[in-house]
């Protein structure tokens, strides 16, 4: 994913040559991600005759894409345009990234990219937490982390643990938390959640821990 | 048309059954609950329901599906018109006149009109859906591979030049789409591609992990920056009966709006909001005394609301005829109908008349419910608006958790659904469109598919799809829309300076 541009909100207006800086890093974006997925679908074969390969049509998107977002780029230079409302999504961006190494890891290698991006992603919000943008930091970061438990957990430890800390995790991401009334409104929907789905519903969700063990807990899946 | 009614007869038979009323009623509630609290649209609701639909049988699954999506049209304008907050985006121009009317002591009456117009809407929508099926199915049989391609070119376009903003964006949105569209299996050769050896990613990006993500957590991620302050106004109601001279004012707008909604819902990038908007805009133009809108007019509450209930039940026709979803919604009622085994297009009509017209005759029956249960029920849903969105959105994110994992008992793709809610943030912020892409996202098989087929019978010649007359007529339509759509932009962009793009 392409997430690593940053825009930075406070681009000096006038002197600077960006004028729409939404565009500018935007069709940025675009381009890299069009060059990531060329350089993805690298090995797969094109043209087969008039037949199309399994590598055509990526490329041929992935080409127009590139070629938009350097339009969308150039826009962004020649016309003006509204500041990029502020955000910071880095930490975040790194931690989902580092549970996607983490699952596809088939060497040593990639295993330690992932523990990297993940050491990087929580370094980075928590600088985030600590600075000015703190309160617009902990909407994507406790969403992410909400998610990251209920995934890393619901098949090791069951629906009830996986549920409870994951809403837990979820209610942080508001400033306006109230942590005595997050601690019951977590077990509420957590008794709510078994409740509705494997029992209402039927879907094949366990409730409880087992056969937990080390390996379990770190295959991530 | 006495086929027409033996269909019908036949859909009505099916969707009376006790367990597909039943469901239709659920449908219809869950919709309107979901419609009144605000940051939850349709899509991230059907998505994260899906699961519940698992064990029901096919019928049952879809029709309580399009329940909650004509549900939550409703919702959303309840709450428009009696605390000013839309539920939905598709209700957002009702504010404008029907707090207003609330305002001035006539909440009953906007509520009540809201609902007649729906009404009338849906009844309308129905009929419109039941008649235009056939001979619709019939012109997707003469469609070969070439023609398929061209109408998704034509659909693309569509949804490219009704999107808010820059039409250079909304074309590489869609780009975006197709490009990710791509990862997994190639259809033909079976070849991985950039699924980078990930067994999670062989079959493809789940669209729900998209549609979920971009539209669910990047909503509530945007929620979360602004501080809650949601007073809740108490609209006193008092007689919930329009006047005569209101239902004569009102007529023709839902007569207008109707028609505005189902054109517009049946064109493919089309949907609810945009038809609300045109019929509202459409309404103030016809207007003999424009300044009475915004002041609570009548017609101002029940065009958009006609429009958008209209809208939302048209746009299931390309859906069943041709197989092709006009909008993020139908996107996804394409993958509750692949989950349960159905393949959308011209052979679901044939193949399953019992699907097919009991969810048309459910679509009517739901609407006659929405009437008869909410007016009633006003009270509740304005109460549920006091429950804090601290309360509210972890409860929204445990729930898509859940039914992401729940749909491939892949916790892997709930973190991509994390990642894709920070993608559609990020795409948010940068102003850039997400319902583009995920059209593009959806057809991008299908599109690919016809495309290499096409090739292959035309021996590798392009212009197959210029000199098929079907093909060609399409492209024209497309391109023709494309310039028209970009040419203002390009002349208003050098003296646009300054001007602050509307929100």
């Amino acid at each position: 994913m392409s997430e690593g541009v940053q825009a930075s909100p406070g681009v000096p207006r006038g002197g600077s040559r960006i004028r729409d800086p939404r565009d500018f890093y935007g069709g940025l974006a675009l381009i890299a991600l069009g060059v990531f997925a060329l350089w993805a679908s690298r090995d797969l074969p094109g043209m087969h005759g008039f037949a199309f390969g399994p590598g055509t049509a990526p490329r041929i998107f992935a080409i127009v894409l590139i070629g938009l977002g350097a339009v969308i780029t150039g826009i962004g230079l020649v016309t003006e345009g509204a500041v990029v409302e502020r955000y910071e999504i880095s930490g975040p961006t790194l931690i989902n990234l580092a549970y996607i190494f983490a699952v596809s890891a088939q060497t040593f290698t990639y295993k330690m990219v992932a523990l990297a991006l993940l050491v990087l992603g929580l370094i980075l919000s928590v600088i985030g937490l600590m600075g000015p943008k703190r309160n617009l930091v902990r909407g994507p970061l406790f969403i992410t982390l909400s998610v990251l438990i209920f995934a890393v957990a619901i098949r090791p430890l069951g629906l009830v643990i996986a549920s409870y800390f994951s809403i837990l995790a979820a209610a942080a991401a508001t400033p306006e938390v109230r942590w005595l009334e997050a601690l019951i409104w977590s077990a509420v929907l957590a008794a709510f959640c078994v409740m509705l789905f494997p029992i209402a519903l039927n879907l094949p969700l366990q409730l409880w821990p087992t056969n937990l063990s080390w390996a379990s807990l770190l295959s991530f899946r | 048309m006495t086929d027409l009614l033996s269909n019908l007869a036949l859909g009505f038979s099916v969707a009376t059954s006790g367990m597909n009323l039943f469901l239709c009623l659920i449908g219809a509630i869950v919709g309107t609950l979901v419609g009144v609290l605000p940051g939850v649209g349709p899509l991230a609701t059907i998505a994260m329901l899906l699961p519940i639909t698992f064990g029901l049988p096919p019928v049952g699954a879809l029709i309580m599906l399009a329940g909650i999506y004509y549900g939550a049209q409703y919702g959303g304008s309840t709450t428009s018109i009696l605390v000013n907050i839309p539920g939905e985006a598709s209700s957002v121009v009702t504010t404008l006149d029907g707090h207003q009317m609330a305002r001035q002591g006539r909440a009953g009456p906007a509520l009540a009109i809201a609902a007649i117009g729906s009404f009338f809407a849906g009844c309308v929508s129905t009929v419109l859906v039941a008649a235009l099926g056939a001979p619709l199915t019939s012109v997707a049989l003469m469609f070969g591979p070439a023609e398929y391609f061209s109408l998704m070119v034509l659909g693309l376009v569509f949804a490219v030049v009704l999107a808010r903003g820059s039409v250079v964006k909304a074309v590489a949105m869609v780009m975006m789409g197709l490009l990710m569209s791509m990862v997994g299996s190639d259809i033909e050769t079976g070849q991985s591609r950039m699924a980078f050896d990930v067994p999670e990613l062989s079959d493809g990006i789940g669209f729900i992990v998209v549609a979920m993500g971009v539209f669910g957590f990047a909503e509530i991620m945007r929620n979360l920056e602004q501080e809650s302050s949601r007073s809740v106004v108490h609209a006193k109601l008092t007689g919930l009966m329009p006047t005569w001279p209101d239902l004569k004012a009102s007529s023709g707008a839902i007569m207008r709006g109707t028609v505005l909604g189902s054109i517009l819902g049946i064109l493919p990038g089309g949907g609810a909001v945009i038809a609300a908007f045109a019929a509202y805009t459409f309404e103030k133009k016809m207007a003999k005394d424009p300044s009475r809108f915004g002041r609570g007019a009548i017609e101002g509450v029940a065009a958009p609301e006609s429009a958008n209930n209209a809208a939302a039940q048209t746009s299931f026709i390309p859906l069943l005829t041709l197989g092709i979803p006009p909008n993020a919604v139908m996107a996804l009622m394409v993958g509750a109908m692949t989950i349960h085994g159905i393949v959308p297009g011209p052979q679901v009509m044939t193949k399953q008349p019992d699907l097919f017209w009991g969810m048309i005759a459910s679509m009517w029956l739901g609407n006659l419910m929405l009437v008869i249960i909410n007016l009633p029920m006003v009270g509740v849903w304005v109460r549920l608006l006091r429950v804090p969105y601290r309360l509210l959105f972890p409860a929204i994110i445990i729930f898509c958790a859940i039914g992401v994992y729940s749909i491939n008992n892949a916790p892997f793709d709930a973190v991509m659904t994390a990642l894709y809610g920070i993608v559609g943030y990020w795409l948010v912020k940068h102003d850039f469109e997400p319902a583009p892409m995920l059209l593009g996202f959806v057809l991008g098989p299908l599109m690919e598919e016809n495309l290499r087929r096409a090739m292959l019978i035309a021996r590798g010649d392009p212009s197959t799809f210029v000199t098929r007359p079907i093909s060609g007529g399409l492209i024209a339509i497309a391109a023709f829309l494309l310039v028209l759509a970009v040419l203002p932009m390009i002349r208003s962009k050098r003296d646009e300076v300054f001007v602050e793009s509307e929100g």
